[in-house]
């Protein structure tokens, strides 16, 4: 990415410019860096999910563009207009955002129209065209029957929608989701992500959204940044990201399978202490870390020379049956089952050598047991 | 979190600090000064800390000291014995008319202590309402310390009984029952459960009940000076009032005043700031209350004979000298009648000059102290410039300022010869002591309500397009806004009837309702005094009651 400011006013043809554009965005707190060196583009109509575990700086990041923050280095770009640089930002009220709140953040002294009026009245709109606003939005969300409600009335997941007809009923060219849907039970949740997808796509909406669910972000962003200590981890395609995780850490954090250390044997490499797993050309030199998704384990009956593992303990789970096999070494790994396989039970496992991972020892392992 | 420090921050908290300032450090600085310096008036710094030695030398201040905090302790003692076994039975078990209850024993509490005083002189007084029913009176028992010290607990009680009995209830459904079904009894829940963890808001309230008493004047002003009983308020007020002032020894009482109310405020808000444990849990399950049993008559007579002490008798030997044509004529059907009453309600008497005076006053002081106390919550609050921190000290400190200090200050302050113009003699220096004294009303209200509206409320309002102004004035000000009311209404209701700072520094030509009883008291009708009296307790009592109902009603909203 080129990370020198843009001249303000370039001779060439430029292309629609991106909808959110960080260039070297640094904040500390008290000394203590929360965000390092942060670069991002976000194209128009495309969402961008900040994936990352608490304390990963991702709540930050989208404070900052917001405006509720300024940064301490780096520069912040909404549609091609610089909006903050170090020490120097936008207020908030000037960048024409729209913004979802974690705890809904709805005004309790107004009614239902009146919060989801507030950014239009902000914007000076006249009293009978925002009222038509508000009841677009407000049908958008299916809370068309609640304008006159307050929202302590309300239960949470509508207050939750009213809190996104607010934030998309200005139409602004950005919406922030923080963490939005992380104060409902996960019935709600599910559901809430299908309403969310749909109006993102029907109103073609580019948008920053922050969450610590990965399912969350996979459903609803073309590209998931994963954070991590206060900078971006990776950044790809949901897809991608399952497929081809860039490190143990991102593996761990996304739950893609067990992580276990191997070494190079005789004939290529092994299960640390165990079994054979694959011949030497399939790692590079420095590997010390496997990944083994899920899918790329079948159980079939144990024959000769291929791994084997131990049932030791199994949990019924409603879709099947999650059990806990020990493999030579002292490894552990956990597979949905169909049936309930008998404790102390040996299964074979049958491996699709295309879908491991290898990684290299690297100073952040942090190898799981 | 770091968010913008623009230009109307920066300006908001100094307007703040300077507003502060001169309302509230001014004062407390020229006390300080004239107590190291005591021939600062006469524009010289010569002999330096001579007064302090003065004062002590004459043994006056180690006194003062001594008996202002036996006075206090004393009250301390005393309203904990009255209000932890009320607040135990109405807790935790169901008392019948437990509501009722509540609201009798907010009464003595709404009554200032010097009418309660002066209700309890003409009951106790040789020859006194007492008397005249019983042939005995108890002139031996009022004109005494432990008087002082019954008839201040018996003003300071609620506050405990009120505390106590919320966190009672509160760890009584969640911890004690607990307990109970580990096997512990009902008497072992409660004194190894209950009682421990009501603790840090027992002791807290109990503080604050010190220092309501160390502060208070016009209880040991009648009872105490009789006996020889000097406490530091009344003998500041004998060095300002009593020729040859002396305001050095003033300042110098004033000082130690000061740090015993600060030393007290500090405490209490160390152990309030350590939080309950009544509130650990997000929903505190109420008590399911044991029946009273045999123990529901012994209990009703209890709570009978304290509501009659602290509530009964004082309002009826108000009434009863109210209502007497003559203070000679007794208690007898023949010498009832209206006249005081309508003396004070008729129009072109001192007495009416006096209710309005004090009504636009209290209303005055209300406004302002509710606008400036608001004001300065929110800077502390909501603004990230650097000022906040001393304006939030400057908020804090006249929780340590008695009114006699209080009024001590203005005179210090404002009645320099240098001074181009002066509120000092017009009725604004009244407003300016109301104001100064009940800051911390509307500052603590204010406080609470703006820490309960999530941040987030404000970013949402700001992300939407409101500017810092007009999210204060569209988000912060309506959600405060009944909180705000309600200090607002406290502050005029104090500020309505305030009698030591009026006494003060009252302009020529004026009174307040509480300078008014005070003097008709000393050297008037005491009937009519006790009319204005009567009519005061109604207007601040009733008054609050039904806006505080009302206001708990639109609180819904939050």
């Amino acid at each position: 990415m080129d990370l020198t400011p843009q001249p303000p006013l370039s001779t060439a043809v430029v292309d629609t410019p991106a909808a959110l554009e960080m260039a070297g965005l640094s904040l500390r707190l008290g000394g203590t860096p929360i965000l390092r060196d942060i670069d991002l583009k976000l194209a128009p109509g495309r969402v961008l999910a900040l994936l990352g575990p608490s304390g990963s700086g991702k709540t930050t990041l989208l404070r900052l563009v917001a405006g509720l923050l300024v940064p301490d280095a780096g520069t912040i770009h909404l549609a091609g207009k610089l909006v903050a640089a170090a020490g120097h930002a936008l207020p908030p009220e000037a960048r024409g955002l729209g913004m979802v709140f974690q705890d809904y953040a709805l005004w309790p002294h107004m009614n239902v129209a009146g919060n989801v009026g507030f950014p239009l009245e902000m914007r000076r709109m006249p009293a009978p065209e925002r009222a038509k606003r508000v009841a677009r939005a407000l049908d958008r969300v299916g809370l068309a029957a609640f304008a006159e409600r307050r929202p302590s009335e309300l239960s949470g997941g509508q207050q939750q929608r009213v809190a996104i007809a607010r934030a998309i009923v200005a139409e602004p060219a950005l919406v922030l989701f923080d963490e939005p849907l992380s104060n409902l039970d996960r019935e709600l949740r599910e559901t809430m992500v299908g309403e969310i997808a749909g109006l993102v796509e029907e109103l073609g909406l580019t948008a920053l959204y922050v969450t610590h669910d990965h399912s969350e972000a996979f459903s609803l962003a073309h590209e998931v940044a994963v954070m991590e200590a206060g900078q971006i981890a990776q950044i790809a395609a949901p897809e991608d990201l399952v497929a081809d995780p860039a490190s143990v850490s991102i593996a761990r954090f996304l739950r893609l399978g067990a992580l276990l250390p191997v070494q190079r044997g005789a004939q290529g490499w092994y299960l640390r202490g165990g079994a054979f797993l694959a011949p030497p050309e399939a790692a590079p030199e420095k590997t010390d870390t496997v990944l083994l998704p899920s899918r790329a384990l079948s159980v079939t009956e144990p024959r000769a020379g291929m791994l084997t593992a131990t049932v030791t303990r199994t949990l019924f789970r409603g879709d099947g049956h999650w059990a806990t096999l020990a493999l030579d070494g002292g490894h552990d790994i956990q597979l949905l089952l169909p049936h309930r396989p008998a404790p102390g039970a040996v299964l074979g496992l049958q491996i699709s050598h295309g879908s491991l991972r290898w990684f290299p020892s690297s100073p952040s392992k942090r190898t799981s047991p | 979190m770091r968010r913008q420090g623009g230009a109307p921050q920066g300006l908001l908290t100094a307007l703040a600090a300077v507003l502060l300032t001169v309302i509230v450090a001014a004062p407390f600085l020229f006390i300080a000064l004239q107590a190291i310096f005591p021939k600062i008036g006469a524009g010289s710094l010569a002999a330096p800390f001579s007064a302090m030695a003065d004062v002590l030398s004459a043994g006056r201040l180690p006194r003062a000291t001594l008996n202002t905090l036996i006075m206090g302790v004393g009250t301390v003692i005393v309203s904990a014995l009255i209000a932890v076994p009320l607040a135990a039975i109405r807790a935790l078990y169901r008392l019948p008319g437990a509501a009722l209850w509540d609201v009798i024993f907010l009464v003595p509490f709404m009554i200032p202590p010097y009418i309660a005083t002066l209700s309890w002189v003409m009951t106790g007084q040789p020859r006194g309402y007492l008397e005249q029913l019983t042939g005995q009176n108890i002139a031996g028992l009022l004109f005494s310390v432990p008087g002082i010290v019954i008839i201040l607990a018996l003003h300071c009680f609620p506050v405990v009984y009120f505390a106590l009995s919320r966190s009672f209830a509160a760890i009584g459904g969640r911890f004690a029952d607990v307990s109970r079904v580990f096997g512990a009894g009902p008497l072992r829940a409660f004194l190894r459960v209950t009682l421990p963890l009501a603790l840090p808001g027992l002791a807290a309230s109990l503080i604050l009940v010190f220092a309501m008493a160390i502060e208070e004047y016009g209880t040991p002003a009648v009872l105490g000076t009789r006996i020889g009983f000097r406490v530091l308020v009344t003998g500041i007020d004998e060095a300002i009032g009593d020729w040859p002032v002396d305001l050095p020894g003033a300042s110098t009482l004033a000082l130690v005043l000061v740090a015993m109310a600060t030393a007290a405020y500090l405490a209490q808000r160390r152990l309030l700031a350590r939080g309950g444990f009544e509130t650990t849990g997000s929903r505190p399950l109420q008590a399911d209350r044991r029946p009273l049993g045999r123990a529901t008559l012994p209990a009703l007579l209890l709570f009978g004979a304290v509501a009659l002490v602290s509530t009964g008798i004082p309002l009826l030997a108000v009434l009863a000298t109210a209502l007497a044509k003559t203070i000679s004529g007794g208690l007898a059907p023949e010498n009832l009648g209206l006249q005081n009453f309508t003396a004070v309600l008729a129009t072109s008497t001192t007495a009416r000059s006096a209710l309005l005076t004090s009504l636009g006053l209290g209303l005055v002081a209300a406004l302002l102290t509710g606008l400036l106390g608001a004001f300065a919550a929110f800077v502390v609050l909501r603004t990230r410039a650097r000022g906040r921190f001393y304006v939030d000290l400057l908020a804090a400190l006249p929780n340590a300022a008695p009114g006699v200090v209080v009024a001590l200050g203005m005179i210090l302050l404002w009645n320099q010869p240098w001074w181009p113009i002066t509120p000092y003699n017009t009725l604004s220096i009244l407003v300016l002591a109301y104001v100064l004294l009940l800051l911390p009303q509307p500052v603590r209200y204010t406080t609470a309500a703006l820490q309960q509206i999530a941040p987030s409320l404000d970013a949402a309002a700001r992300v939407s397009g409101a500017s810092e102004l007009t999210m204060a004035r569209r988000i912060l000000l309506p959600l405060i806004g009944p909180h705000l009311l309600v200090a607002m209404l406290l502050v005029f209701v104090v500020a309505a009837r305030e009698l030591v700072a009026s006494l003060l520094i009252l302009p020529v030509g004026h009174q307040t309702i509480a300078t008014f009883i005070w003097r008709q008291f000393d050297q008037g009708s005491v009937g009519l005094g006790m009319a204005m009296a009567f009519v005061t307790i109604c207007l601040t009592t009733l008054l609050p009651l039904v806006v505080l109902i009302a206001a708990r009603r639109t609180e819904d909203i939050g």
